[in-house]
């Protein structure tokens, strides 16, 4: 019995010292991003990475999300006869909360997964230890040009997620349940607020600092993983960043919905 | 590190003194290149050299492959000791062409 | 740096490194010099602690008690102006070349360079082809690591690694992995550079004909302790049983338990 409390003390405590790893590897991250020489070449190549060819997949998504939800909402709405509130449902839906969130799984999906397993790749292969012999610190030159890249990509990814969702409603809406374009329209700029827009933009930067931070740590740190070293360990510490980023995207999403709503 | 300027029949003879590294070669370079780009040919005279390193050498090459362009010549002289080696280790002693002497021109 | 040090200064002192992890206490009360202009090989079989010790050196770990001096200056206690002076002074080549991924070859080369100097851009790029061409890699500049093979990302890493002409150059296990050819042109290449341009070499390898070939001193290592430094002489004559384990691993002289052996080969069945 003791042997199993034991077990849970080592484990609480493992668990606090990874936090702390990562509180102070997101600190140098964040100190990286004010140091001299910045990387721009390496902050353009992320933003083209994270950005430009992440907009395929969010437009896709977009789409079906906001078409789904006209659909979700027709059906709803209809009951209570209000069908015409469609745009402002579909449009609140997306800016408040579908937006940020889809576009940061989506993220999590593509980004944080290829981020994390390169630079556990550059750990494993000691590309870190020779950046720091060089006096070239890895927090300014690798780690800080994706934290900012993510920061200015993924709201403005999130943007298009709303805008293509409004249109995605739109298309089901108007074509497909016969309602009126203009009253879509009118709907929701009668009922979209700068709050519900700032709320939005708020909710994508705090995910993309989870995102890219939860990647980028665990892969920093897989030399730390135990039992397994190579490929494996790259693959498993891989698997917890996209876990744990969902997890704790979704639950600063509440955070972030109680404070803003 | 210093170095100077002299004239030897129709040559610059570029007299370098000390040790050339990092924090010098740019200096080197520039007045280097400023000879060359007026059209001299240029002796490199390394009597007084005691160290030379990679960025040194670039200068040099990047020197030899100016003065080719623009027709006009550049040798080293004197070559000893550890630059000596540096440029047997490069195999640019094959590239440059090495005199032992300034006054070994004598046209 | 200095380059007028007198042949017999100490370059880096190593005084009661003890150094570990979490728990786990891997070297004990290391005592080590490299003298200026020496090739010392650091020695030892796997689990003797040799990176450990090679990453105290290079500052990437901090030891639990004792100092590393470099040049005089204490590596954990130098400030940082200090520390980055140090360091552009050391060359490191590791294991596998340690490239960064998203970078060409000769782009890899030329960092030192563009991060820590002023140089004009010719001057870099001639002083990257200057190195490509010493490792015999001239022309694969604008490959990327993934199209190396490990060879070649050694000699890659190495080329990087001199590219400021370093007054101190570590090798990390510059022979694992190569054929036997040219794990020996890489030997003479150690032995071309420290010659050429007066470079203090700390090689890490447990190849012993490598350390043979190329050592001024060799240093022994054995389950974190130091068992002995000498010359290439000495140590081929030490008499410590670790010494000798470690010089004379023929597997033929090893005694086997017939009885033994034969229900490990045939353990299970039936």
């Amino acid at each position: 019995m003791f042997a199993q409390i034991e077990k849970l003390g080592a484990a609480t405590i493992q668990k606090f010292e990874e936090v702390g790893r990562l509180s102070v590897f997101l600190y140098r991250t964040v100190l990286g991003l004010v140091s001299r020489p910045f990387g721009f070449k390496e902050l353009l190549k992320q933003i083209a990475f994270i950005g430009a060819r992440s907009m395929p997949i969010i437009l896709l998504s977009g789409l079906f999300t906001g078409m789904v939800l006209a659909l979700q909402f027709y059906d709803v709405l209809a009951r209570f006869g209000s069908v015409d509130l469609m745009g402002s449902a579909v449009s609140l839906s997306l800016i408040q909360e579908l937006g940020p969130v889809m576009t940061a799984l989506m993220l999590i999906a593509r980004v944080g997964s290829s981020t994390c397993a390169e630079i556990a790749i550059m750990r494993n292969e000691q590309q870190f230890d020779a950046l720091t012999c060089m006096a070239i610190s890895p927090y300014r030159y690798v780690m800080a040009p994706r934290l900012l890249a993510a920061i200015i990509s993924i709201p403005l990814l999130t943007a298009v997620f709303n805008l293509i969702g409004i249109f995605g409603g739109y298309v089901v809406g108007v074509f497909i349940k016969g309602l009126s374009g203009t009253a879509y329209m009118q709907t929701i700029i009668d009922t979209i607020t700068w709050s519900d827009l700032r709320m939005s933009i708020v909710k994508s930067f705090i995910f993309a600092v989870i995102i890219i931070w939860i990647s980028m740590g665990k892969g920093f740190f897989v030399h730390l993983e135990k039992g397994v070293s190579g490929a494996e360990s790259v693959g498993r510490v891989t698997t917890k960043a996209v876990v744990a980023s969902a997890i704790t995207m979704l639950f600063a999403d509440y955070i972030a919905s109680s404070f803003l709503i | 590190m210093s170095f100077d300027c002299s004239d030897h029949l129709h040559y610059k003879v570029l007299h370098l003194t000390g040790e050339i590294d990092l924090s010098n070669s740019s200096e080197v370079r520039r007045c280097l290149l400023d000879i060359i780009n007026q059209g001299n040919s240029v002796i490199v005279d390394f009597s007084g050299l005691t160290y030379i390193d990679s960025s040194g050498m670039a200068t040099l090459v990047e020197g030899l492959n100016t003065a080719n362009k623009k027709n006009v010549s550049l040798m080293i002289a004197a070559a000893n000791g550890a630059p000596l080696q540096v440029l047997e280790l490069t195999r640019l002693n094959q590239v440059f062409s090495l005199i032992d002497s300034v006054s070994d021109i004598q046209e | 740096m200095n380059r007028n040090f007198a042949e017999s200064s100490v370059l880096i002192d190593v005084k009661n490194l003890n150094s570990g992890y979490g728990n786990r206490h891997v070297l004990h009360d290391i005592n080590l010099s490299v003298n200026d202009g020496e090739i010392l090989v650091i020695m030892g079989g796997s689990g003797s602690g040799k990176s450990t010790l090679l990453r105290n050196m290079l500052g990437l770990k901090k030891p639990s008690e004792g100092q590393i001096l470099i040049d005089g200056m204490d590596l954990c206690h130098a400030n940082k102006s200090e520390l980055l002076k140090l360091r552009r002074s050391m060359g490191v080549a590791f294991q596998g070349g340690a490239l960064l991924s998203s970078l060409s070859v000769g782009e890899n080369i030329k960092l030192p360079l563009r991060q820590h100097t002023d140089l004009d851009e010719n001057t870099i790029n001639i002083m990257m082809r200057l190195k490509l061409e010493l490792m015999n890699l001239a022309g694969y500049e604008d490959l990327m690591p993934s199209e190396l093979s490990g060879g070649m990302l050694k000699r890659a890493g190495l080329a990087r690694a001199v590219i400021m002409d370093p007054k101190i150059l570590f090798f990390d296990e510059p022979s694992a992995g190569l054929d036997p050819v040219t794990s020996v042109e890489l030997d003479q290449l150690i032995l071309k550079l420290r010659k050429a341009m007066n470079m203090t070499i700390v090689v890490v390898t447990h190849e012993l004909e490598s350390a043979f070939t190329i050592a001024d001193r060799i240093a022994v290592l054995f389950d974190g302790e130091l068992v002995t430094t000498g010359t290439v002489g000495e140590i081929k004559t030490c008499t410590d049983e670790r010494v000798v384990n470690l010089i004379n691993r023929s597997p033929r002289d090893i005694q086997i338990d017939a009885e033994k052996y034969l229900s490990r080969l045939t353990k299970g069945a039936n």
